[in-house]
């Protein structure tokens, strides 16, 4: 008995030593304590944290949905990592809206379309007291273009001379021959050929973060995923600094007192990741300021509603440049009447209507009313089962054989419409099979075409180019569409140097893509931005590029 | 006894090496390759092979293998696929916190669900019984993100009374008191389960040692009620009640994978269910091995316990 004794004993100190541990350690979670009240001086480090006081407006709480994968500057394969390193680097423009572009570190010039003035902003500096200069940039996008380097901005820097189409430097060389340093603050990048500013100033200008040359140039580019400046940065030229990023649960961000801009209001910033039920409790008990928006502070559409009755939030509702679409083996079924039939079977209005709940619109082509290359004559197919049933049957199609479909896991919506398309095919006679497999299994399958049709959400930017979806071989064209007219246009397109020239291009693409309906496009959810009532500033309706006036953005305190 | 335990320990590390080797092959065998979670839909094949390279998936499986072997063995556990963060500082900052919510959740249990065994087989055939039987059926069904969530729209939303998840509060000084704090949800939502079926276990093995010579015969001899009760009764229901404990320990670093969801636990449980949506193969083995270790040592514990227990039992 006395043995056991002594184990209860060591299992007692051994848990409290566990509870005394973690209460010492940094698996904290923010709150906002009305009561909570900054002590000068705190040590910022994961024992001890700078207090939090949502009463003096000092704290900013936001609410991720999707975890920060990247705080690597030239690696960014996910929006929420994106979004959080604009938080602590700038870029060369800023986009208050989807059509307006303006200067950020710098602004941009030309008069041909081809040669583009980039003149730095004389302030902007690097938080460590150096200047943003010319040769920051020049680095920042020759390293994008290494060979050797990890990256996801290849396509952002293809335009430039010197690039191959994938946005590799060509074989040979050791800089990019369209990127020429003028002085400490002046650049010059030519195009390959005339391009559409607003293109090159979304692409290069607003997607490109601008890496500090003095502390990456030391650190061999094979290394620089992994390095510590990669992971931990340390030197910043946007409003605010990274602290630390507690793996899947928050991000915290101090302010940048030196900022070039002016620094910020609000001192501090944690970004908590949760997942979507824990977002609107976290709202209703009062711990959020704001969600990120678009799709990594997602609120699932059924529930807005709760956030509405909430008082004192706002509850925006906007278009959303991102799709769902019904894929189609495009080799398997290569007979058009088929392929208008499946859309025609599909009630896509009972889709918004009641899945959506009217939250959303019905897509009748590539685009969503959120781009401006959206061609608004062109309606949707109706839903006509009888039409759907007598076209399959003219066309031969084989009514004994099951359609392999896939849905993949994750989007309550998207599951939801995948058992409603499965009925529907059956009020028109067609068996379907109907598998949910996880994200990157659907992936697989479908890079391989191991499908009939399946869902797949896509992410459009508000330059129109989804060459990468349609175009023959595509990296993302897993439909194997290959259209010599789409090709064509989409050709045309990226060639049109401005919007005037390249919307009738982008009308007749979205035509093309309806008449020959290789993909079925389905519908666009709309995005919410939730927020505070006291919060000035936020979330704007063009999501992505709502952290333009972040240095302003305020929380005004109850008198 | 040593020589029993060293020998345990000492088959444990093939054990180890095979389910290290099972579990590699099942996380590379699923479909669907990682890179693609890491890639941007228009990066080029130059550029997903970049990463591929980068993150060692260039190389054949045994490879593979090998090398996290080897890295493993020097305590390097490999880096997350995503941020790049090494592996085993985000597993040890995981293992505080889910020890500290399972040790609370199977302490208080045990401390509420064995006297509620004993009383119910004492008690048995009464509305007693009937009742605590009936709580114990209901706290086993009810899904815990139901009742999760019940409780934080009462007692965090509506009445403000606990957090609404966390471990504790950022930008404080964490505490002891403010952990406990945070600690009362998520306990009470895992308790239900361990409560409702420790109890059931209790109540058993209580009416089955009841039932047995020994007792009748103490019974007979004039014993107190209460001394039947702890000399006899319950050191002799003990040994299964330890087997429960012993399938009950390795928890202690599985998590509650929905619980620390719902509450933001950051502990193994939900670091699990990130590595498996993230396909972050390196945190998924070190998960596994971490598990197995637990195992195969809560299996020797257990083994020790009954000796403990019974002293008829002997490991020679």
């Amino acid at each position: 008995m006395s043995k056991m004794k002594s184990v209860l004993k060591y299992g007692t100190i051994v848990f409290a030593s566990s509870l005394f541990l973690s209460a010492c350690g940094n698996g904290d979670v923010p709150d906002l304590d009305e009561d909570a009240s900054s002590e000068e001086g705190a040590e910022e480090s994961a024992e001890s944290l700078p207090e939090v006081d949502a009463g003096d407006g000092s704290t900013l709480m936001v609410g991720l949905t999707n975890a920060p994968d990247s705080f690597n500057p030239f690696y960014r394969p996910g929006v929420a990592g994106t979004w959080i390193q604009r938080f602590f680097y700038d870029s060369l423009l800023v986009m208050p809206t989807a059509d307006s572009f303006e200067p950020g570190l710098a602004s941009f010039e030309t008069e041909d379309n081809q040669v583009f003035t980039v003149n730095i902003d004389p302030d902007a500096n690097w938080s460590d007291g150096e200047p943003v200069s010319a040769d920051d940039v020049a680095f920042t996008l020759n390293t994008i273009a290494d060979p050797q380097v990890e990256t996801t901005l290849g396509t952002s820097v293809a335009m430039i001379e010197g690039t191959d189409s994938s946005g590799v430097r060509e074989e040979g060389t050791e800089e990019l021959a369209g990127v020429e340093v003028v002085d400490e603050k002046t650049l010059t990048i030519t195009t390959k050929s005339p391009v559409d500013l607003a293109y090159l100033s979304e692409f290069l200008g607003f997607n490109v973060l601008i890496a500090p040359k003095h502390v990456f140039e030391d650190i061999e580019i094979v290394d620089i995923p992994n390095s510590q400046e990669a992971t931990m940065p340390s030197v910043f030229s946007g409003a605010y600094q990274f602290v630390e990023y507690d793996n899947d649960n928050y991000v915290h961000l101090e302010a940048n007192p030196d900022y070039f801009r002016g620094a910020p209001a609000i001192e501090t910033v944690y970004a908590r990741v949760m997942n979507g039920t824990s977002l609107i409790t976290e709202f209703q008990a009062g711990n959020l300021h704001m969600t990120a928006g678009g799709g990594i502070g997602m609120v699932p559409v059924q529930d807005i509603g709760l956030l509405e009755d909430i008082e004192g939030l706002v509850v925006e509702e906007h278009p959303s440049f991102n799709g769902q679409y019904m894929v189609i083996n495009n080799e398997k079924f290569d007979n058009l009447e088929v392929r208008q039939a499946f859309a025609y079977a599909l009630n896509r209005e009972l889709t918004v209507e009641n899945l959506l709940g009217g939250r959303g619109e019905v897509l009748a082509s590539t685009y969503s009313s959120a781009s401006p290359y959206k061609d608004d004559s062109l309606e949707p197919l109706e839903y006509d089962p009888e039409l759907a049933k007598e076209m399959l049957e003219e066309a031969g199609f084989d009514f004994d054989t099951p359609l392999e479909f896939v849905v993949p896991t994750g989007n309550a919506v998207r599951e939801q419409n995948g058992n409603l398309i499965e009925q529907w095919f059956s009020e028109i006679g067609v068996t379907v099979n109907l598998n949910s497999y996880d994200f990157p299994t659907w992936l697989s399958m479908a890079q391989d075409l191991d499908y009939d049709i399946g869902l797949m959400g896509w992410g459009h930017t508000v330059d129109p180019n989804i060459a990468s979806y349609i175009q023959t071989g595509g990296a993302s064209n897993n439909m194997a569409v290959s259209d010599p007219v789409v090709d064509d246009l989409i050709e045309q397109g990226m060639a049109g140097t401005d919007f005037d020239e390249r919307y009738p291009i982008y009308a007749e693409l979205q035509q093309h893509m309806q008449d020959e309906m290789q993909i079925v496009p389905l519908y666009s959810d709309s995005q919410f931005s939730v927020q505070v009532d006291n919060l000035n500033g936020g979330i704007k309706e063009y999501w992505a590029g709502s952290l333009h006036d972040l240095h302003e953005w305020t929380l005004d305190t109850e008198e | 006894m040593k020589k029993y335990i060293l020998k345990r320990l000492l088959t444990a590390l093939p054990v180890l090496l095979m389910i290290s080797i099972g579990a590699f092959i099942m996380m590379n065998l699923a479909p669907g390759d990682p890179t693609d979670l890491y890639i941007t839909p228009d990066a080029t094949p130059v550029q997903v092979e970049a990463t591929r390279t980068a993150l060692g998936l260039d190389q054949p499986y045994p490879v593979q293998y090998v090398r996290w072997l080897g890295r493993a063995l020097r305590g390097d556990l490999g880096i997350n696929y995503s941020t790049r963060y090494p592996v085993l500082p985000i597993l040890v900052s995981r293992i505080g916190p889910t020890i500290v919510l399972m040790g609370a959740t199977l302490l208080f249990s045990y401390l509420v669900a064995i006297p509620l065994g004993i009383l119910s087989a004492r008690k048995h055939g009464t509305w007693v019984d009937t009742l605590l039987t009936g709580g114990a059926f209901v706290g086993v069904s009810i899904p815990n993100f139901f009742l999760g969530l019940g409780l934080i729209y009462i007692f965090s939303v509506r009445l403000g009374w606990f957090p609404t998840g966390g471990m504790s509060q950022l930008g404080e000084e964490s505490s002891i008191l403010t952990v406990l704090h945070h600690l009362i949800l998520p306990v009470s939502v895992l308790s239900a389960f361990y409560i409702a079926n420790m109890t059931r276990y209790m109540r058993a093995t209580m009416i089955k040692v009841y039932g047995e010579n020994y007792i009748r015969t103490a019974t007979a001899k004039g014993l107190a009620a209460q001394v039947i009760l702890t000399k006899h009764g319950i050191r002799n229901a003990l040994i299964p009640v330890i087997t429960i404990i012993g399938t009950d320990l390795p928890r202690l670093v599985g998590g509650a994978i929905v619980t620390e969801q719902i509450f933001q636990w950051p502990g193994l449980g939900r670091l699990t269910i990130m590595a498996i949506q993230q396909r972050e193969y390196p945190m998924l083995m070190a998960i596994t091995m971490l598990s197995a270790v637990v195992v195969l040592f809560a299996n020797l514990f257990v083994d020790i316990m009954y000796a403990v227990v019974d002293p008829r039992i002997k490991y020679n």
